[in-house]
């Protein structure tokens, strides 16, 4: 395996322009839809099965009564330990030798087991093509010593591309800068490889907690639950057992002469 | 910000089939081997039950894919941790079980029905994977209300068990099979799997604590108290414990059980998808 690559979102650097969304949709020509009006800049609401970058809008309350923008590219966070590549049952889902995550589109039948697998929500189902959408952090690109289009187009570098444990060590000085600077609540989400998930691939600097991003605080692996539940319903089925076995030993009359 | 799959009703109906033709299979098992000879028309009623049901099972799974001629695709890799992939490969190898139960449940030979005990007690295994497992499958997700408790599978077994139960003995009722002691023990073994259906489902609330707000609050709140825990559970034990002498009450408790075992896999994969 290659040695790690990974996207660094510094959403202390974003000014929002949204090159990164346009960026995205071109290179993956991934077409026109129908904005969601909600009262915001942001469009859309959330990941589609077109919109794999999406900035988001928040805007968060300061103590003076005022409004801060709070500006963030989103992206599928290529996660080490992935709910939607456990789940898949085809294999259409696979990590790549960069240790980003990929769906084969010829090999997905479009069951929708990883959407709903997603911590994030990222992964969406296109009617059209009937399978699983997301995020191939440029897969053609990077294969070709290129990085994602996204981080390409980010005029602010806001969106870094590099390796993985290069830009840790970047973000991790950044985080230092902009606690001296006065942005209390900064914070890294998703660089420690330790973490939950095994860490992100695509990993974000934060101005305030995860949550005012619409992002779990600890997100968790679906799966990491299939024993205990397969455990209880074996559990289940011996009771169930022994009672149909104790109503069919029963050699009485039982209730079937009414 | 989750994202629902979007499964509709041809997966309601797969996971409620489902657990119909694994109770079913397994009741005839039991049956078979465990009961007396005049029990051999509840294994003949529930083996072959459980064959067309399961046939239905592929059928609606494979056609409710994004691209369902790629269904074999499935059949391409093996996550024995994935229940997905498990539960495809299992709908296979139920339905031969299934299919070689049935044809054995005509034979006359001694041998052959020794025969087909053995592959009842194995095929019943599978029977129990195929009601539980999609229970399972949907707790492995990241939606709260799927997932924070960890009694889906053995809810959905002890349902896939009482409807099963219920489905042969309104297919004996139906078919006129009712004149040995055998119907009897399938309503007897069904009472005590909608008692135990019961009391695995208050766990399952307790377990979820407000995670079960999409069902026991607002808009599928009357399906659940009142399709299932009344019409679905309750009042079918009362008809079935006050009114068991009154033979005509069986086959409309049977029927209450079916349909609220439908509720309970359609509030469940619905309340928040709709």
């Amino acid at each position: 395996m290659a040695r790690t690559l990974a996207m660094f979102t510094d959403t202390s650097l974003c000014i929002g322009c949204r090159a990164c969304q346009v960026a995205c949709k071109q290179w993956n020509e991934l077409g026109l839809e129908v904005p969601d009006w909600t009262g915001t800049y942001q469009n859309h609401t959330h990941f589609t099965d077109k919109t794999f970058r999406l900035v988001r809008f928040i805007e968060e309350p300061k103590p003076t009564g005022d409004l801060a923008w709070l500006l963030m590219s989103d992206v599928c966070k290529h996660c080490a330990e992935a709910g939607c590549l456990d789940a898949c049952p085809t294999g259409a889902i696979y990590r790549t030798e960069y240790g980003t995550v990929n769906i084969n589109q010829d090999v997905c039948n479009g069951c929708r087991y990883c959407v709903s697998s997603c911590p994030f929500g990222v992964v969406s189902f296109n009617e059209t093509t009937g399978t699983a959408k997301k995020c191939t952090f440029c897969n053609d690109r990077i294969h070709n010593g290129l990085g994602p289009a996204c981080a390409k187009a980010c005029p602010t570098d806001s969106i870094q591309f590099g390796f993985r444990d290069d830009l840790v060590t970047k973000a991790q000085k950044r985080v230092e800068t902009l606690k001296a600077m006065g942005f209390k609540d900064a914070q890294l989400y998703g660089a420690d490889s330790k973490g939950f998930l095994g860490g992100l691939n695509a990993f974000f600097l934060l101005l305030s907690k995860p949550s005012t991003y619409s992002l779990p605080e600890q997100p968790k692996l679906p799966q990491r639950n299939v024993v205990v539940d397969s455990l209880l319903s074996v559990g289940s089925a011996i009771v169930i057992g022994l009672g149909a076995l104790l109503a069919f030993r029963d050699r009485g009359q039982g209730d079937g002469h009414a | 910000m989750l994202k629902t799959p979007d499964w509709e009703l041809m997966i309601v109906w797969y996971f409620f089939l489902g657990g119909i033709a694994g109770g079913a299979y397994f009741t005839a098992a039991v049956a078979d081997n465990f009961g007396t000879v005049r029990d051999r028309a509840v294994a003949r009623t529930g083996y072959l039950l459980s064959l067309p049901l399961v046939g239905m099972c592929g059928m609606l799974l494979i056609a409710d894919l994004g691209v369902p001629r790629r269904f074999l695709n499935m059949l391409g890799a093996f996550k024995f941790w994935d229940p997905m992939s498990i539960g495809a490969w299992m709908v296979g190898v139920f339905g031969m079980f299934t299919f070689v139960s049935s044809v054995l449940s005509f034979t006359s030979s001694e041998k052959m029905a020794a025969l087909r005990r053995k592959i009842g007690l194995v095929g019943l295994l599978f029977g129990f994977f195929l009601a539980s497992y999609t229970g399972v499958l949907i707790s492995n997700s990241a939606m709260p209300f799927w997932s924070d408790a960890r009694l889906m599978g053995a809810l959905f077994l002890a349902s896939g068990a009482s409807t099963g139960m219920a489905a042969v003995s309104l297919l004996m009722f139906v078919t006129g099979a009712t004149a040995g002691e055998g119907w009897g023990k399938v309503k007897k073994a069904d009472r005590f799997s909608m008692i135990f259906e019961l009391l695995v489902l208050a766990a399952f609330l307790f377990m979820l604590g407000s995670a079960a707000k999409p069902i026991t609050t607002g808009h599928f709140a009357p399906l659940f108290w009142g399709g299932l825990v009344a019409m679905g559970l309750v009042i079918p034990l009362v008809l079935d414990l006050v009114g068991h002498r009154v033979r005509a009450l069986a086959p409309i408790a049977a029927v209450l059980v079916l349909v609220g075992g439908f509720i309970l896999r359609y509030v469940v994969l619905m309340s928040i998808q709709a």
